[in-house]
């Protein structure tokens, strides 16, 4: 494959899916319009998604989950995988068929998704930077919880958001992000940073810092599972959401997630493909200006479009962006199901197939060697477009819902209604732009 | 929630009534036998088509036709890849192993680094 520029839409894979037809697209768009304006004019004047709601979860999946030998099993099982992938990546060899690309690209970016959506923030339960951690502390005798320093409030998630972008630029931007010293180097960065943030500012640092754990307890907030006082709750996942907590760089967070998705999707598609070429400007620079003007533009029409309301005497106004940027996550995992459902489908085949023969040499050691990758979406292609319409359409509601019941919280009587409708000019921008780029792929 | 459910089930009951009512519209035809012929010219740092949508039905023959001022390698990102070399010359064929299964497959030339034609295999 060598220094093949184009070989990798995302890091690794061949054909791509066929756009979404445009009278889907439209349908969506519609749909996605109607449905913002009739919950602005139909909805509730009280905030209804109470984060304290809930209720305990059944007897026994109380006592399965709540056992210590639970807790103890996922570390585990994520330790596992996490040595599994770091020997193919140290001992296997510098091909595509080392199944620690599909690890870190397909399993771990795009798996982290659809795990936290059904189990809740899932990475934080097996974060092998988080048994590393442990264990260290565990041999000095010191409390994993407690670093040296207090982590600053003010930094809240920006390392976190500086590292999604840092995991953007390297699958979407990196002419090399098929080859194995890079990636390898990027994780080996990545395990140092946490290991020594961990030390330094204990376990808030890996809420707070670790770009897939934010990631993962971000999409974790639209599962029907929360813990209480250590205690598992059943809960409505508008309520969970409801609770992400807002802090500084969670904006840039969200930015980070939809712009690079976004631009993603705009790379691939023909326009900006034939521009490019026809340009005497070097397509590493280009690409490199788009995805941080993608995930910039997100961002600042967020932070502008939820500060642009009237507000109680002496309210902060700054915080308005931060409050609100819950909202964003369930519009992100829905693009993200439209982007990347064919990808998980068949890439996670091949990872499973690879993974059997991870140094190459014709082993067979989990008897996957020989699976043939199942290829079924591909030939039900209007499915597949309804899938991702109805994703897309899906994410926006839910998006539009809360932001709509942060609005009645946060927002005075009387600028409720106007106060919205900058956010859900927005959203139906960012969510009909989303379509535009299905059908433009 | 009651209120929620509702609208997020009329949205779904849109998509998914306009998704059918669409639905087939995009299917074009069966297997076409007809080969298609790809016309392609490297001169220097140019090739043309640059990164062109052409769209072939799946299963139909394709054949490139390629002439070029020195030698050269085209990849096909189909499963699995196909890669083809050329000399410098005129009107040099090269047949497509059929592409059967539907999706976007990027002909690119290796030696400079550019998409040629984006396949619609449909």
């Amino acid at each position: 494959m060598g220094s093949d520029y184009d070989v990798v839409a995302h890091g690794i894979g061949g054909a791509k899916d066929l756009p979404i037809p445009p009278e889907l697209a439209i349908a969506g768009a519609v749909a996605a319009l109607t449905i913002s304006f009739t919950v602005l004019a139909l909805a509730w004047r009280q905030p209804r998604f109470d984060t304290a709601s809930g209720r305990p979860a059944p007897a026994w999946l109380s006592r399965l989950v709540e056992a210590p030998g639970f807790l103890v099993g996922l570390r585990v099982l994520g330790f596992a995988v996490f040595t599994f992938s770091m020997a193919a990546a140290i001992f296997g060899e510098d091909s595509l068929i080392n199944p620690f690309f599909g690890m870190f690209y397909v399993v771990l970016w795009v798996g982290l998704v659809p795990l936290s959506v059904l189990f809740g923030p899932f990475y934080r339960a097996i974060s092998p930077v988080r048994t590393i951690n442990k264990l260290f502390a565990k041999i000095s005798g010191s409390d994993p919880v407690e670093g040296i320093f207090d982590y600053p409030d003010w930094l809240g998630r920006w390392p976190a958001a500086l590292g999604l972008y840092a995991f953007v630029w390297m699958e979407l931007v990196y002419p090399f992000s098929n080859q194995l010293g890079p990636v390898r180097l990027w994780f080996a960065t990545y395990v140092a940073v946490m290991l020594v943030g961990g030390a330094l500012f204990g376990n808030r640092f890996y809420a707070n810092a670790d770009p897939f754990e934010v990631y993962s307890t971000l999409a974790g907030h639209l599962s029907f599972f929360a813990r209480r006082d250590g205690r598992l709750v059943l809960i409505s996942p508008m309520a969970n959401l409801a609770g992400v907590r807002p802090t500084p760089g969670l904006v840039a967070v969200v930015g980070v997630l939809f712009g690079s998705t976004a631009f993603d999707s705009f790379k691939d598609s023909n326009v900006w493909l034939t521009h490019t070429q026809s340009w005497d400007i070097s397509p590493l620079l280009l690409n490199n200006i788009a995805l941080l003007v993608f995930c910039a533009t997100v961002g600042l029409l967020f932070g502008l479009a939820t500060a642009a309301t009237g507000i109680h005497d002496g309210q902060p106004r700054w915080l308005l962006p931060s409050q609100y940027a819950h909202s964003m996550v369930p519009i992100i995992v829905g693009y993200i199901t439209a982007h990347y459902l064919t990808y998980l489908v068949f890439e996670g085949q091949q990872t499973l197939q690879q993974a059997s023969d991870p140094f190459s040499t014709g082993a067979d050691w989990f008897g996957t060697a020989d699976l043939k990758v199942n290829y079924w979406l591909s030939y039900h292609g209007t499915l597949v477009a309804t899938i991702k319409v109805a994703g897309v359409v899906i994410g926006h509601v839910l998006g539009v819902v809360a932001a709509h019941d942060r609005a009645v919280a946060l927002l005075p009587k009387r600028h409720q209604l106007t106060g919205q409708l900058p956010l859900l000019f927005v959203m139906v921008g960012f969510t009909i732009s989303g379509l535009y780029l299905l059908f433009a792929a | 929630m009651t209120r929620v459910g509702k609208l997020a089930a009329t949205g779904i009951a849109v998509v998914l009534g306009l998704a059918l009512s669409g639905c087939g519209s995009d299917d074009t035809g069966g297997a076409t036998t007809e080969t298609k012929t790809i016309v392609i010219t490297v001169s220097g740092d140019t090739i043309t088509p640059n990164g062109d949508r052409i769209e072939v039905a799946a299963g139909q023959p394709i054949e490139l036709v390629v002439t070029a001022d020195a030698p050269g390698e085209i990849h096909v990102h189909s499963t699995p890849e196909q890669e083809f070399e050329y000399v410098a010359g005129n009107d040099q064929k090269f047949d497509l192993t059929p592409i059967d299964r539907p999706g976007i497959v990027d002909i690119e030339s290796h030696t400079l680094e550019k998409t040629i034609v984006q396949l619609e295999v449909r």
